[in-house]
């Protein structure tokens, strides 16, 4: 355990650079003049809130965050040689990637949760599911990005092109364009999740309930299992 | 964690208290037909070895592949074929070998917004250490880092940061230490006291592979040396005898003495040189017969009455060596 709590610590120590704390900050504040603005003077200020937050906030934002602080988890560890240090002790891969995964979420979920928290209450669409909906999509789609991100830091040069490239073909583009490709979009459970708690017709949001809770929690173990492999197999510089 | 916690006592006695010393001929660190190739480059090729305790250091010029068989051996990076073992086991899948692993590495990088001692006690923590504190005190105490070691680590010279690596790696008490060019950014004080430090590791037992391509260093380190050429095991072993062994490249000496010409004469027709350069009381020799001209000269200078006053090796140091096996 303490070796799980050292890497844990390690992470968040040295993901909250100034410039993410700043990127953070930027976003909530931009979220919620968005909502106290354009949202609350919206024709249907409800359903243009929850578009909002499907389309804007689990499609775009909340992505880009957890590959923002998610790819930079052990992926900064990566880029700076400094992996060694953690690599070369005598730790189980699956605790060292746990451990990541755990601190990357305690940052990136506060860092989804409160842009996505300010554009609903600046609207002041907090009833009819608003707000337990935004809560719980964006924790179960914040939890499998994040895995995969810190998956992806270790494994490409540049998680960030390549984690961007992603988002906006793949999760943005494709997944709403082909039916078929819908069913592996992180997005779409989350979509899911909002369009039940809200009762609203919303792009993409057409899987199991069951799914929206088990593919969100399989996608983040599966990618903890995978950087687990990968920090086994991984050269290290 | 995996496996069982160390047994050793934490570093607080750091080259003072560990195991006694192993037989000289136990192997802590084996290479066998280690190859390792980057596409169709190969910078590891064949290499077998193995190392015992004690400093050996690892030569090789820029692009030998010293480095990368230094990372082979530590398990940072699998060889193509071969295998590696560090204390009985595969550093890349074995936590136990991994746990007698210490390493400085090469590279610059380093947690810069870490203290020195959170740095070095986090390497205590993950090795399982059963006093993580008393350790990272007693390691930084042996590379005399003190003063404001609770700042970050990216406040502190080159030469702090140095001997931060070089605590963290002694902090779990490691029987093999893998050191990469470990006086870098060290002044003069501190390398004579890091170069002591290592020998009294060496000395108490522990297997000390140093990386260097500063050749005075390395003779400093000893005479033990394991020379890769073009990734390849050039040879291993004390350098002198190495040298020895180098039937193919005269020895050098200058022989101090009065009546140079005759003697130069005599050693010339006794067949104990084969080339002379002479001065006024300096003969320049180069011999194929080191043994027997070390032997006769006495008696060459007696018979000739001439006082013998230095004879002295001029290739026998480890840069003359070096500059045979990778030439």
């Amino acid at each position: 355990m303490s070796e799980f709590l050292a890497i844990y610590r390690l992470v968040i120590t040295h993901q909250l650079t100034r410039g993410r704390v700043v990127l953070i900050a930027v976003a909530i504040g931009a979220f919620a003049l968005l909502g106290a603005t354009v949202l609350r003077g919206a024709v249907d200020p409800f359903e243009a809130t929850i578009q909002f937050v499907s389309v804007v906030g689990l499609g775009l934002l909340l992505p880009v965050i957890s590959l923002l602080l998610g790819s930079a988890a052990m992926g900064d560890w990566y880029t700076d040689e400094t992996l060694v240090y953690v690599w070369l002790r005598p730790v189980r891969r699956t605790t060292v990637a746990c451990a990541a995964i755990a601190a990357a979420l305690t940052v990136t979920l506060p860092g989804n949760l409160l842009p996505m928290l300010a554009a609903v209450v600046a609207s002041g669409q907090t009833g009819d599911g608003a707000l337990i909906g935004t809560i719980s999509a964006t924790v179960m789609v914040t939890l499998a990005y994040t895995a995969v991100f810190v998956l992806l830091g270790i494994t490409v040069k540049r998680p960030l092109a390549i984690g961007l490239i992603y988002i906006f073909i793949w999760e943005f583009f494709v997944s709403r364009g082909a039916a078929g490709a819908a069913r592996l979009s992180i997005n779409s459970y989350g979509s899911t999740m909002l369009a039940r708690a809200t009762d609203l017709d919303l792009t993409l949001a057409d899987r199991a309930r069951w799914a929206t809770f088990v593919v969100p929690v399989g996608v983040a173990v599966v990618a903890a299992l995978l950087a687990s492999v990968r920090l086994q197999r991984m050269d290290v510089a | 964690m995996t496996g069982s916690p160390p047994t050793t006592p934490p570093v607080a006695d750091v080259g003072q208290q560990g195991p006694p010393p192993p037989p000289p001929t136990q192997a802590r660190v084996v290479a066998q037909g280690v190859s390792k190739a980057f596409g169709s480059l190969v910078a590891v090729s064949d290499v077998s070895f193995s190392i015992g305790p004690g400093i050996t250091a690892l030569l090789g010029p820029n692009g030998a592949g010293k480095s990368t068989l230094l990372r082979i051996l530590c398990g940072l990076s699998a060889p193509t074929t071969g295998r590696v073992l560090v204390a009985g086991g595969d550093p890349r899948t074995s936590a136990d070998a991994r746990r007698q692993i210490g390493l400085v590495p090469q590279q610059d990088g380093i947690f810069e917004r870490d203290s020195v001692r959170s740095f070095v006690r986090l390497g205590a923590v993950l090795s399982n250490v059963d006093d993580p504190t008393g350790a990272t005190d007693a390691a930084l105490t042996a590379v005399e880092l003190d003063g404001p070691i609770d700042r970050p680590l990216g406040a502190f010279s080159k030469g702090m940061r140095q001997r931060a690596k070089i605590a963290a790696a002694l902090v779990h008490n490691p029987g093999v230490l893998f050191l990469d060019e470990p006086l870098n950014g060290l002044d003069p004080k501190q390398r004579r006291s890091m170069i002591d430090l290592f020998h009294t590791l060496g000395e108490r037992g522990k297997t000390v592979v140093v990386s260097s391509h500063v050749l005075d260093e390395v003779e400093r380190f000893g005479s033990n040396v394991l020379v890769i050429a073009r990734g390849r095991l050039a040879a291993q072993g004390d350098f002198r005898a190495i040298r020895a062994l180098m039937n193919d490249q005269p020895l050098r000496f200058r022989v101090r003495c009065g009546h140079t010409r005759r003697v130069a004469a005599a050693l010339i027709a006794g067949e104990l040189a084969s080339g002379v350069t002479v001065a006024e009381d300096v003969i320049e020799l180069t011999t194929e017969n080191a043994p027997a001209l070390r032997a006769r000269l006495a008696h060459v200078c007696q018979h000739y009455d001439a006082r013998l006053h230095e004879c002295t090796p001029l290739d026998e140091d480890l840069e003359s060596v070096f500059r045979y096996l990778v030439a």
